[in-house]
């Protein structure tokens, strides 16, 4: 028995009576599985492709999620939002705008990239500690799995302990646990104010101030470090963003909301390098690690970037000295032999093998692009 | 709920008093004697966790000590192939912490140390058997508390916090317990030792977190919990509106909403509630209106102040019949008592209860409202509702005897059909109390046989041989047949003290 089999009269869905443009290619994509099912034969599950730039790139046959599109449902007042995997960033987020709400993990929306791809790659903005990650917003999913059916977990509703929470699972699993078909995430109001500060500091690098004012009730949304530069963002009334600004002192930046987008969208003066780019995520609070490089800090201390010509195995080994994980950012420019994600070994890496084998036994979902070490 | 979690041993007694001697006697290898509890006077406080309607004796309780003691337990489960029931305060009310008659209970209460608070740097460390209260308590001489606030809070524990993915009052701001804890330590059934989660922000691989959050005590044993440490609001204020309709309340809180204020709480209760609540704690509540709401701000005192004035204006355009912002914090506490105490409350107007934990899109209250009214009438049983407006999860309170013929069966068909329009409307047959064994059938209906098939391969990639917590959260396709809910038998709800809602 599905939960469709008892439909509640139509102006009694949860979904609201508009008509969203879009079209449901779910059986289509369906269809798809089951023939690699049958051929034994990989898939490479793309959207925009905005994100290439993360994980190996793929030879596969491509299955594109791009025509699977559109709002499925969404009701401000519920503060959900339903939504179809091919669905361009660009287009949600400005649908949310213009109801005043947002996606509150302040995801990339990149040139082209979906709402598909930010989850599948985990990707979280500027105020991910503040607000929270991806997979925390994340209510419900359907996905198709390796066995070509397509399942739903979770839901449309904030609270529910239902089943194992496979939804946000998926969330940073970059499409190796199935191909992602829709989702339904919390999202809240747009702040009525927002304010950035900037401070100078001491020593390059350093989180020590950030991580002294978390400690304090101030509505801080976002906060960074460029060099000698600390960037904190203020979020929420008006009255409470300015009584906060004269607790954190600092200078206001003007055009700030510019200078965040440019931190989401990696579009900063620094991420255009020869160099490679590599992402360290480690606790906020960490010391300024001793790798030789330019630096970019956000989320308070826990996303570090790094510009640098350093071997891979160097970044990886420093970063588990601070029991932190890096990322490769710049995958186009590596060789196939070099790891893009910290390799995991003993007992977690078979614990996560048997997880990817528990969606995808036969290995049909984007092989190599992850953790190649999960797909042997 | 009656027949289906009742899955007897094939053992005769005999079989079964010479396993237990034997398992005893085999674990005395990994374990002080005095962790090990076999006899009946011992075994009998163990029977059951917060929904005492299912009962069952384990084989033997263990208590131990160490991480080393655990993780031998564990192995020793593993190749003996015995079931291992994990258990916290075992305040629970679906039944997951039921035992299995032919396996061994693993009580965590001797793991109540908090390990580290870190006020500096904003996180705890905590063994699973520290009570959730215990946390805040800790940290509010440092301006800091741990969010999640489940109404048992005072008793549950930390360990069972992470099993069901407890929420609380404050979850549609403060959010649930998967996103107020950092990591958890754990041990497979394998006996490993594996670190879920990290002191960073995300972790390598796949998000584990987020499948161990809620899982019921099926996936691993969670032997430590770091939690994250949030700024105690300076200042908090309620508001308590009075309405003449359920749809007028149910559209102030969209229009709340529409304002871009988040409240740090917002509940509902529908008249019968109200009446019952208000007779039982003397709160001040206007029982001549049809719904009222309580609405809690907190923040920065500059912001409470600004949302107290949004918020009280908007109610006032959707017809409010009274409302009052509590002036002191006596009077905050008062209006908070009706509302707290609303579960013991009505189960002074019949010798029984069924507490239903299901949740609804928000927008589809005066719906499930109505159409509750009718299944009432139907039944010929009343319906008092709370309602945690701010995230639909709603806990109708059906009111019976189960001295009456018949009337404990009627009982329970209509709360399967609350919990099937529950689902009808887009929402889930469990908000926060989990699915243990209550629920079980209840999943057949939420989740079609696909999904279910995959959650059950998610618990064989941790748990191949199915040994912990066998029978629970995730029915197994035969069994997909009938549905359930909590009974209350006479007042006599388990840990009667708490408060439940």
């Amino acid at each position: 028995m599905s939960d469709t089999d008892n439909p509640a009269p139509a102006e009694n869905r949860p979904t609201s009576s508009q008509n969203w443009p879009g079209q449901d290619r779910t059986d289509q994509l369906v269809e798809r599985v089951q023939q690699a099912i049958t051929d034994n034969a990989p898939l490479n599950i793309v959207g925009g492709k905005s994100k290439s730039f993360l994980g190996r790139s793929q030879t596969a046959p491509s299955l594109s999620t791009l025509e699977h599109t559109g709002v499925v449902s969404y009701e401000p007042t519920e503060l959900v939002v339903t939504v179809r995997a091919g669905t361009t960033m660009l287009e949600l987020t400005q649908l949310l705008a213009q109801h005043g709400q947002m996606l509150p993990f302040e995801p990339p929306v990149l040139n082209g990239g979906t709402i598909g791809g930010v989850l599948a790659c985990g990707l979280s903005g500027p105020a991910r500690p503040f607000a929270g990650s991806a997979r925390d917003f994340v209510l419900g999913m359907r996905v198709i799995n390796g066995q070509g059916k397509a399942l739903r977990f979770g839901g449309e509703v904030m609270k529910n302990v239902a089943g194992y929470d496979a939804a946000r699972l998926q969330v940073g699993a970059f499409g190796t646990l199935g191909v992602l078909l829709e989702t339904s995430m919390k999202v809240l109001p747009l702040p009525e104010a927002q304010l950035t500060l900037q401070h100078e500091l001491q020593s390059a690098n350093t989180t020590d101030g950030i991580v002294k004012l978390m400690r304090q009730p101030l509505p801080i949304s976002a906060a960074a470090v460029i060099g000698t530069s600390q960037f904190i963002r203020l979020s929420g009334s008006a009255s409470a963003v300015s009584a906060a600004a004269r607790t954190c002192g600092g200078e206001e930046v003007e055009n700030a909301d510019a200078f965040w987008q440019s931190i989401r969208e990696y579009e900063h003066p620094f991420f255009s390098s020869e160099k490679a780019l590599w992402r360290i995520s480690v606790a906020e609070y960490v010391a300024p690690i001793e790798l030789d490089g330019d630096w970019l800090i956000d989320w308070a201390g826990g996303q570090r970037f790094i510009k640098t010509d350093l071997e891979a195995e160097t970044i990886y080994a420093a970063a588990a000295a601070v029991k932190g994980h890096a990322s490769c950012y710049s995958a186009l420019q590596m060789a196939d032999s070099v790891a893009l994600f910290q390799p995991m070994d003993g007992v977690m890496r078979s614990l996560q093998k048997r997880v990817r084998d528990s969606f995808d036994p036969q290995r049909l979902f984007n092989p190599g692009r992850f953790h190649p070490e999960l797909d042997a | 709920m009656s027949s289906q979690a009742a899955e007897t041993s094939q053992l005769t007694a005999t079989d079964i008093a010479s396993r237990r001697q034997r398992f005893a006697q085999a674990l005395t290898a990994f374990l002080p004697a005095s962790c090990i509890l076999s006899t009946t006077e011992e075994l009998k406080p163990y029977e059951s966790d917060g929904l005492t309607v299912f009962k069952k004796t384990p084989l033997l309780v263990l208590l131990p000590e160490t991480i080393e003691q655990v993780q031998a337990v564990l192995r020793w489960a593993s190749e003996t192939k015995v079931p291992v029931v994990a258990r916290g305060a075992g305040t629970g009310l679906s039944g997951g912490a039921l035992p299995h008659e032919e396996g061994i209970l693993l009580g965590l209460a001797k793991f109540n140390q908090i390990l580290e608070l870190n006020t500096e740097l904003g996180f705890a460390r905590v063994q699973p058997g520290v009570r959730n209260l215990a946390i805040s308590d800790a940290a509010r001489p440092h301006g800091l508390y741990y969010a999640p606030d489940p109404s048992s809070q005072i008793a549950c524990t930390i360990g069972g916090n992470v099993a069901e993915n407890s929420g609380g009052v404050h979850c549609l701001k403060y959010g649930l317990t998967i996103h107020n804890v950092l990591a958890v330590t754990v041990v497979t059934i394998d006996g490993d030792l594996l670190e879920i989660g990290s002191s960073a922000m995300d972790s390598a691989g796949y998000d584990l977190l987020s499948i161990m959050n809620g899982s019921e005590g099926m996936l691993a044993v969670v032997v430590e919990v770091r939690v994250k440490l949030l700024p105690t609001p300076p200042s908090a204020k309620l508001i308590m509106a009075a309405f003449n309709s359920v749809e007028d309340a149910g559209s102030a809180v969209g229009k709340v909403i529409a304002e871009g204020i988040i409240p740090a709480g917002l509940e509902l209760m529908d008249k019968p509630a109200m009446v019952a609540a208000e007779a039982f704690a003397n709160c001040g509540y206007p029982t001549d209106s049809a719904a009222l709401l309580l609405c809690e701000l907190d923040g920065l005192e500059e912001e409470v102040t600004a949302q107290i004035k949004k918020v009280s204006s908007v109610f006032k355009a959707c017809n409010v019949s009274e409302l009052r912002v509590a002036e002191s914090e006596e009077e905050r506490l008062l209006l908070w008592k009706g509302r707290k105490s609303a579960f013991p409350a009505v189960g002074r107007l019949a010798p029984d209860y069924y507490c239903i934990d299901g949740t609804i899109p928000r927008g589809q209250l005066p719906y499930v409202l109505r159409r509750m009214e009718q299944l009432s009438a139907e039944y010929e049983l009343p319906i008092a509702n709370v309602f945690h407006a701010g995230d639909g999860n709603l806990h109708p309170l059906i009111l019976f005897d189960a001295n009456i013929p018949g009337e404990t069966k009627r009982t329970e068909e209509l709360g399967s059909r609350i919990l099937l329009l529950c689902v009808e409307v887009g929402g889930t047959v469990t908000g926060e109390h989990g699915v243990g064994v209550e629920k079980i059938n209840e999943m057949c209906v939420q989740f079609d046989e696909d999904s279910l098939v995959q959650f059950h391969a998610i618990k064989a990639a941790f748990d191949p041989d199915g040994l912990l917590n066998p029978g629970k959260a995730v029915p197994t396709l035969q069994r997909c047949a009938e549905f359930g809910a909590m009974h209350v038998h006479h007042g006599n709800i388990p840990f009667p003290n708490l408060e439940r809602f």
